[in-house]
């Protein structure tokens, strides 16, 4: 496959805690690359990685299969994921000096800034400084200045952070709008909802290591036997401890109408599926047992607790 | 352009825009001429109100000849009971002081009293007892029976302007330089707090403005775009641009004053008997020394600068607040202090060895030696100075670059001196 970008055994660690791993991992060329995780297991650290913001101990980055070089900064647009503005400066003269840092010419910048703003409805705030605009039309100006240079590799961390659900879907939407138009994104996130609409690919990452790497169709193929619901009335506590360790529960009880709660388990193997049946007939009163296509979600649980 | 130059112009423009630059620029020059000008116009028109003061003379000596002039109007009492005198001359009356002289005063030096209504003033003492002594020096003279004694002390009495000038080998004192102590003494206290004060206020802009792009993660942005050595010189440089656009606008305005300004504030007369004030704002328009000293100060600014903002950088962007810079601060500026505690030993003797020394090390030496150049010291100790301070510079920016890179991303827990080692060593 062609992969624009390739992470081979790459490791980082500070004084006292290691952050990468021997993480490698590649990111296929018109893909929208998930990056997921729990917090501090090493994300923005593989993003800073690939930024050539930090220098990781040891092991490479390949752009289009080459080392990445300090060229190469042109063609990554990063969106970091506490936003970075300056607070004082006007909004305009801000985007275009973040589009001119990236080396587009200032005519240029101007341009297409003034497209961009229009799309996103800020046109009116160009002249205004930055510490009069509320958070999510920062967030916008943000998404701006990453993408105006049309980089053939966008990064964002955790984008989806801060943002209202009508602007959240409008990002999702531009996101979708750049990837149809060319550039590869990878982004970083813990909304496993974002990552099934949108990614094409994921990896996750826990404890410094890549516990999970693929398609979003076929992890959700290879993981998908044995997730069930259970609807029941009886006691919860009770059932959670007959089934504690022969199954993994996936996430938490949610009430029914009716008394009934239902739950959402997972069972390692075929042969044990009888067995739980019967012991739930044992401890509860049964009302539905169903298979179901795991969520990302549900994955993601499983996989950070028992590396899946 | 380069990524560089648009970071310096960032932060140029941004700054001399804002309002507080342009009314610090205005209002500088404009305290400063103040303060410079502020004894001489006080002298000039600050003089009080016409004083009353009734003299109670038991010796009879001295109260005829006591001259009354603008400022104390004297009146001679018939009476010589100094009681007497203040009961009717009291704070109802318009009557500044009572003078009780004793008849014992050309023996007794304390036999001169002054009792007065209202709180009394330097001026007022020092006049009335001027006045009295050389009555008194008159009197004991008159005692020796000299002829025309009058005369004798009008044809005597001398005032010494000492015209000051620089050896230069040829013998030749119309080739030689005049110099004077005074001026370069006001010129290099001057030029010394400017040094101090640029040094401190425009190092400690660089050290808020990182932690400002540190704590507002714009810092995140920049790096993914240039190295952090840039985004740091950048910085560095843009503020240096700010500074030497402020000064060259003081120079401007300064010499201005001093040419137009001045000569309205002051009649003629006052300029040639106007002493050390005077000789100071005529330096100033003398062009070409004026832009000598110019020149030099533009390079110890900029090297100086450029010396203490790369500390003041690595400062800012090891911790997360500008309170928790402090202790760092606290050891950046302690140098300077010290330099200007030297500077003051530069004006009793310009040419010491310790002095010499503090003008060499470049912690100390661009405020040390603005303060001597204005004493005509050899242009080799400027030159060496210069070295010595530019070559420091370039080693202290390549140490900050270190602390900068590493503690951009150090959120958290202030480091120790320990860990900014550690970081320096970091490869």
């Amino acid at each position: 496959m062609d992969n624009i970008l390739t992470i081979e055994n790459v490791s980082k660690s500070y004084t006292g805690h290691v952050a990468l791993d021997d993480v490698s991992l590649a990111v296929p060329r018109g893909s929208i690359y998930g990056l997921l995780g729990p917090n501090g297991a090493g994300k923005t650290t593989l993003i800073r990685v690939i930024n050539r913001i930090t220098i990781p101990d040891c092991g490479r980055v390949l752009l289009d299969g080459k080392p990445i070089a300090v060229e190469d900064i042109y063609r990554i647009g990063y969106m970091p994921e506490e936003r970075g503005l300056y607070k004082k400066m006007r909004v305009g003269d801000q985007a275009i000096f973040f589009a001119r840092i990236k080396g587009m010419s200032k005519a240029d910048a101007a341009k297409r800034l003034h497209a961009w703003f229009e799309r996103l409805g800020i046109d009116e705030w160009w002249s205004r400084k930055v510490e009069d605009l509320s958070k999510g039309m920062a967030q916008k100006v943000q998404f701006i200045s990453t993408v105006v240079h049309e980089p053939k590799l966008l990064i964002f961390d955790e984008p989806f952070s801060g943002f209202d659900p009508i602007n959240a879907n409008l990002l999702k939407e531009e996101i979708l709008g750049l990837r149809d138009r060319g550039a590869t994104v990878i982004f970083s996130t813990h909304n496993m909802a974002s990552v099934e609409e949108i990614c094409d690919h994921i990896t996750l990452i826990d404890k410094s290591h890549n516990i999970l790497s693929g398609s979003v169709d076929e992890i959700r193929r290879a993981a998908g036997g044995n997730t069930f619901t259970v609807t029941f009335s009886g006691d919860e506590e009770l059932l959670r401890r007959q089934l504690d360790g022969r199954v993994t529960m996936l996430g938490e009880s949610c009430g029914l109408i009716g008394g009934y709660t239902q739950i959402k388990i997972h069972i390692p193997s075929d042969d044990e599926i009888r067995g739980v049946i019967s012991t739930l007939n044992d401890s509860c009163r049964l009302r539905s047992f169903q298979e179901v296509m795991p969520s990302m979600n549900d994955i993601f649980i499983r996989a950070v607790e028992n590396r899946l | 352009m380069n990524k560089t130059m648009l970071i310096v112009m960032r932060e140029f423009s941004e700054r001399v825009r804002k309002k507080s630059f342009i009314v610090t620029t205005i209002l500088m020059p404009l305290m400063m001429i103040g303060l410079m000008v502020a004894p001489s116009l006080i002298m000039l028109y600050g003089k009080g109100s016409t004083k009353r003061v009734v003299v109670v003379d038991s010796s009879s000596l001295i109260a005829d000849r006591l001259v009354s002039g603008e400022e104390l109007v004297f009146e001679t009492l018939d009476r010589t009971d100094v009681a007497g005198a203040c009961a009717e001359y009291g704070s109802e009356s318009d009557v500044f002081a009572i003078l009780a002289i004793d008849d014992d005063v050309m023996t007794n030096p304390r036999a001169v009293r002054l009792i007065t209504n209202t709180s009394s003033s330097m001026t007022v003492e020092a006049n009335i007892a001027s006045q009295i002594e050389k009555i008194i020096e008159r009197e004991k003279l008159k005692s020796y029976d000299i002829e025309d004694l009058d005369r004798i002390m009008a044809e005597v009495a001398t005032s010494i302007e000492l015209q000051t000038y620089e050896n230069n080998g040829t013998g030749d004192v119309d080739t030689m330089e005049s110099t004077s102590s005074n001026v370069s003494y006001i010129l290099g206290l001057v030029l010394g707090m400017l040094l101090y004060m640029i040094i401190i206020i425009y190092g400690q802009m660089v050290m808020t403005s990182v932690i400002e792009e540190k704590n507002s993660r714009v810092i995140d942005v920049m790096v993914s775009s240039c190295s952090p050595f840039q985004i740091m010189m950048g910085k560095i440089s843009g503020i240096a641009l700010v500074a030497v656009t402020q000064i060259a606008i003081w120079a401007v305005l300064i010499i201005g004053a001093s040419k137009f300004v001045l000569p309205a504030l002051f009649p003629a007369e006052v300029i040639q008997t106007g002493g050390m004030m005077m000789s100071v704002i005529g330096t100033f328009s003398d062009a070409g020394y004026i832009a000598m000293l110019f020149v030099y100060a533009l390079l110890f600014i900029l090297g100086g600068f450029l010396f203490y903002a790369s500390m003041f950088a690595a400062s800012g962007s090891s911790v997360d607040s500008v309170q928790d810079a402090q202790q760092f601060n606290t050891i950046i500026m302690l140098p300077i202090i010290l330099a200007i505690i030297v500077m003051m030993s530069v004006f009793n003797d310009p040419n010491s060895d310790m002095v010499f020394w503090f003008s060499m090390i470049p912690f100390t030496s661009p405020v040390v030696m603005m303060a001597r150049i204005p004493f005509n010291i050899p242009v080799w100790e400027i030159a060496t100075s210069l070295a010595v301070l530019y070559g420091s510079f370039v080693a202290m920016v390549w140490i900050a670059a270190k602390i900068y890179r590493v503690g951009i991303f150090m959120h958290g827990k202030k480091p120790s001196f320990k860990e900014l080692w550690q970081w320096i060593r970091t490869k």
